[in-house]
């Protein structure tokens, strides 16, 4: 991991950014994120993360096109980087070794 | 507006979000407003923005861009379509330095220009503030007033002196003083500390009282008993320097005029430099019979003498007003009798007025000043105005780039901010310039005004605020309207090359500053013109006496033996012709003046006339001619007056004749008219002749005067001296010619000539740099048109024609409306004068001659450089 942890907010919306792929930015990843979790999202929340995410060069972003419904302002659009997918990889390879490291009985003896 | 998000919501996020992100957040923001809004309606949308907005207060939001982001690709343009005003205004002065840098020659005429002017506005300004400030540092300033007396006879005469018993009598019989003190000034005295050590100090006798009233505050010494003790005295730190050198003053004898002995009791702290009350040397009261016994003898209600004053400090309540209508008249009833009364009658001056008031010998009008002031403001107005006029015809020249900013997003204020920007950038050095100009200026306007300014924005508090004051109106006033114009371009025009100096607008305006510009020029130049020619007159017409090669001696003891031997010694000089002794010139500032009551008319006469005290040689050495009668006899004792011609016109006699042998009783002393002198200017030319008369009587005569042979004038006044020097050897020798102390009759509008003149000089010389870049930037634009017109066969000097008529014509509007006003308040002054010139056609036909010259100077090489240039080399280029 070398220095840069992933938070779990962060790592779910480093999951849904990658999961939105060619559409991913800011609005889409609360409505996203909110329809899974359930909850409603912060905008100011979800923005600060990506920002977080960006300055650890886990995405990238550019400028997309501008909408009406945007008042004709431009959105950003960020894309996972390859430290992205590692940190992404690197957190599932974790989650498994502990899961499949859980014994049998740890569930069931409850 | 139901559709829309709050408006103060968005304009909040607007301002507090940093610049990069500042579309991305307000984007996302109206995109979730409009997704939300079409699902849950728009009221609730509204709450959830409200909420966002909330949520969203963090400091990353306005947080500048972090470091490592600022590695990551982002397209750099967009992210400053509202960039913050500090960033902008670094790109205004670089944009503002190469324009500068490009265009030298403009930038040099516009801050030179602005600079002369912002030098005039800060001298003005520091002569203005410094003559309003005078006698503004005493304690309780508003309640010290110097009594001053009214002679009301046939007119009112003012006199800031009093009698001397006026100060005792405030004193014992009156509660609404809370101080009086006495004050006697007694200029050029002589002060010896040791028998080859000798000065002329102005020295003061005056009561204790005296310096409570006055902040005059002693660094050394008991001011408890200052003044008190007699011969004593008080001087000031710089007069004992001046004396002593670094030995203690304190206890040092000094002898005054030969006639007092004082000891050093105190030193004062140095007088500042804005205070009337001039003596460096205070003496008691007291010892004033000593010295001059005439100005206190017995008591004397019936003489007023300027030297001789009374300040008052009044008790905290009471007016001025109530002390003018009731104590002050009630003295005057107490003292005179009641015809007596009507005549001398009293008045409290304010203090704040000593130094403005003429009538009472104040130093200036305060309407000087504000004229003063309304020239300064009439160069700062002429300044911007060649500013305007340089920058709006420039201002084609920028086509192309007000044209790309346009393009590139710039809004009008934008670049109406950039254009104040570079204004200010060039006011700023100008004001440099100035503040340069105005230091090397200083000691000729001190000189001038024999004054002691200073100038330093530092420790000044009106001339700091001051000066951003004026920066910013000149800034304003010279930046806007340019401004305005560069704003206004439509940039397609702009960048096709389109717009044409009629497009510009503003051609007229600018015909209407260039005849402003010059009709402010010419103003100051007529002023010139005819205060330099009244001078002139006053200076050159005929006196009516001999006024050339006249040397003028003071005469420090008039006794009959001490003058008879000087007259007798004088005439033995090789170079002198003759000599004369008397009180005053024959051209005087100040002239006695009496009553008169002629023959056998039992009332005096309704007019008052001068008297002179003069010897016999009096009329032959000034060669005054005499129309009837014969000069005056030598003796004193035998009572003789001549008058002159309106003396007998006053009287109402037909010829000169009827006055000859008959008695008059003239200041008390009767006596009989043996002759009449044609008339002659016994004061300045500001005042008309009045009846006069002269008389012997010896013990009036404060001067001498010798009439010397120009020839050798050195050895002539060596000899003089040595006779003087023998006879008064307690006194210091100085001599002045008669012409010059004529002229300083005229010292003030001397001084006023030079000012104008100066004035006038910086007003066409501003004037010319902005003509001077006006036909400049004529004759580049025109530069095609001079080739086309040479290839038809035009000539060089049609080719001038065509860029003078313009200006001539500019220049005889300005004319049209200078030349009355110039008439009307040049009239004015003159109305000053009894005998002066008449405002001729010839003075407005020079002030033009002037003006034109000068202009086509301006506009004539540049304009030839233009003609001559070779058309193939204009028309080539395309």
């Amino acid at each position: 991991m070398k220095g840069t942890q992933l938070g779990e907010f962060e790592e779910l919306v480093l999951l849904t950014i990658a999961l939105l792929f060619d559409d991913a930015y800011s609005v889409a990843v609360v409505e996203t994120l909110g329809e899974k979790l359930e909850r409603p999202m912060s905008l100011g929340a979800v923005h600060r993360t990506m920002q977080r995410l960006e300055e650890k060069g886990m995405v990238s972003s550019r400028f997309g096109h501008a909408t009406a419904e945007r008042g004709g302002r431009s959105k950003r659009l960020f894309t996972v980087t390859l430290a992205g997918e590692q940190a992404l990889q690197e957190m599932r390879r974790i989650r498994n070794e502990l899961w499949a490291g859980i014994p049998k009985t740890a569930w069931s003896g409850l | 507006m139901k559709n829309k998000p709050p408006r103060w919501a968005e304009w909040l996020v607007e301002r507090l979000t940093a610049p990069y992100q500042r579309d991305e957040i307000l984007g996302d923001l109206s995109e979730l407003f409009q997704k939300r809004g079409f699902r849950y309606g728009y009221s609730k949308a509204r709450l959830f923005y409200l909420l966002d907005v909330l949520l969203l207060m963090h400091p990353r939001l306005w947080r500048s861009k972090s470091r490592s982001l600022a590695y990551a690709n982002y397209p750099q343009l967009t992210h400053y379509q509202h960039p913050s005003p500090l960033v902008m205004l670094s790109n205004y002065f670089k944009i503002a330095l190469r324009k500068l840098h490009r265009n030298k020659a403009y930038a040099l005429i516009n801050v030179v220009s602005l600079g002369l002017g912002i030098a005039c506005a800060i001298l003005i300004f520091t002569l203005v503030k410094y003559h309003l400030s005078f006698d503004t540092f005493h304690a309780d300033k508003d309640r010290i007033f110097r009594v001053y007396t009214e002679l009301h006879d046939n007119k009112t005469r003012y006199n800031p002196g009093v009698p001397n018993p006026m100060g005792d009598a405030l004193r014992q019989g009156f509660t609404a003083f809370e101080k009086v003190g006495r004050i006697a000034f007694l200029e050029k005295r002589v002060v010896e500390v040791s028998p080859n050590k000798k000065f002329t100090e102005d020295i003061a006798f005056a009561d204790p009282e005296f310096l409570e009233i006055a902040h005059f505050p002693l660094e050394q010494g008991n001011p408890k008993t200052a003044l008190l003790e007699r011969n004593t005295a008080l001087i000031t730190d710089r007069v004992a320097k001046k004396y002593f050198g670094t030995d203690d003053p304190i206890g040092k004898i000094v002898h005054i005029d030969d006639s007092l002995v004082v000891r050093i009791t105190g030193i004062l702290r140095n007088l500042p430099a804005n205070t009337d009350i001039r003596p460096e040397m205070y003496i008691p009261f007291g010892n004033l019979k000593d010295h001059t016994p005439w100005m206190v003898e017995k008591d004397w209600w019936f003489s007023v003498s300027d030297d001789m004053q009374c300040y008052v400090r009044l008790k905290p309540g009471v007016t001025a007003a109530a002390v003018d209508n009731t104590v002050l008249p009630a003295v005057s009833s107490k003292y005179y009798d009641e015809k007596m009364a009507k005549y001398f009658r009293f008045k409290l001056q304010p203090l704040a007025d000593v130094h403005f008031n003429p009538n009472l010998k104040g130093y200036t009008e305060k309407k000087n000043l504000w004229a003063f002031g309304l020239i300064g403001l009439f160069l700062i107005i002429t300044t911007c105005v060649n500013f305007v006029n340089l920058s709006t015809a420039q201002a084609l020249g920028r086509s192309k780039e007000i044209g790309v900013r346009k393009v590139m997003g710039s809004q009008r204020g934008a670049l109406f901010w950039q254009f104040m920007t570079e204004t200010a950038l060039i006011t700023g050095m100008a004001t440099l310039v100035a503040f340069g100009l105005a230091y090397l200026a200083l000691p000729v306007v001190n000189q001038l005004f024999e004054i002691n300014l200073t100038l330093n924005p530092f420790n000044d508090v009106y001339l700091i605020t001051f000066l951003p004051v004026l920066l910013l109106l000149v800034i304003f006033i010279s930046g806007s309207y340019p401004g305005l114009i560069l704003a206004r371009f439509q940039p397609v025009m702009a960048l096709k090359g389109k717009l044409s100096q009629r497009q510009l607008g503003g051609f007229s305006l600018r015909k209407g500053l260039v005849v402003t510009q010059f009709a402010i020029s010419q103003l100051l130049i007529i002023g010139t013109l005819v205060i330099a020619s009244q001078l002139r007159y006053s200076q050159q017409a005929d006196m009516g006496f001999e006024k050339d090669a006249v040397v003028m001696l003071p005469i420090p003891d008039n006794k009959k033996s001490k003058i008879n031997t000087l007259s007798a010694q004088f005439s033995e000089l090789p170079g002198v012709e003759s000599s004369t002794f008397f009180d005053t010139a024959p051209a005087a500032e100040d002239v006695g003046n009496t009553g008169i009551q002629f023959d056998s008319r039992t009332e005096s006469e309704k007019f008052s006339i001068s008297i002179k005290a003069a010897d016999d040689r009096f009329v032959p050495t000034f060669e005054i001619p005499m129309v009837a009668g014969r000069n005056l006899n030598p003796s004193d004792t035998i009572r003789e007056y001549i008058v002159n011609e309106s003396a007998v016109k006053a009287l109402q006699l037909k010829s000169n004749q009827d006055v000859l042998g008959k008695r008059a009783v003239i200041n008390g002393r009767p006596g009989t008219i043996v002759g009449v002198m044609k008339d002659f200017h016994y004061r300045s030319f500001h005042l008309g002749i009045e009846p006069l008369c002269i008389t012997t009587r010896s013990e009036n005569y404060m001067n001498c005067a010798v009439k010397v042979n120009l020839g050798n004038l050195p050895a002539t006044l060596a000899g003089l001296e040595k006779s003087w020097s023998a006879l008064y050897p307690s006194s210091i020798f100085t001599y002045q010619f008669l012409d010059e102390e004529i002229e300083r009759f005229y010292k003030l509008d001397t001084m006023m000539l030079r000012l104008i003149q100066a004035f006038a000089g910086i007003a066409i010389f501003i004037g010319c740099l902005g003509l001077y870049g006006l036909i400049a930037f004529m004759a580049e634009q025109k530069t095609k048109e001079i080739g086309v017109r040479k290839v038809l066969g035009a000539s060089v000097p049609s080719i001038l024609w065509l860029f003078c008529k313009e200006f001539v014509r500019l220049l005889l509007i300005a004319f049209v409306l200078a030349a009355p006003l110039a008439w009307w308040v040049m009239n004015g002054w003159l109305n000053n004068f009894v005998y002066r010139i008449e405002l001729g056609a010839g003075i407005f036909a020079l002030a033009i001659v002037i003006t034109v010259g000068i202009a086509a100077l301006t506009v004539g090489y540049r304009s030839m450089k233009a003609a001559l240039v070779n058309p193939i080399k204009s028309l080539r280029s395309e």
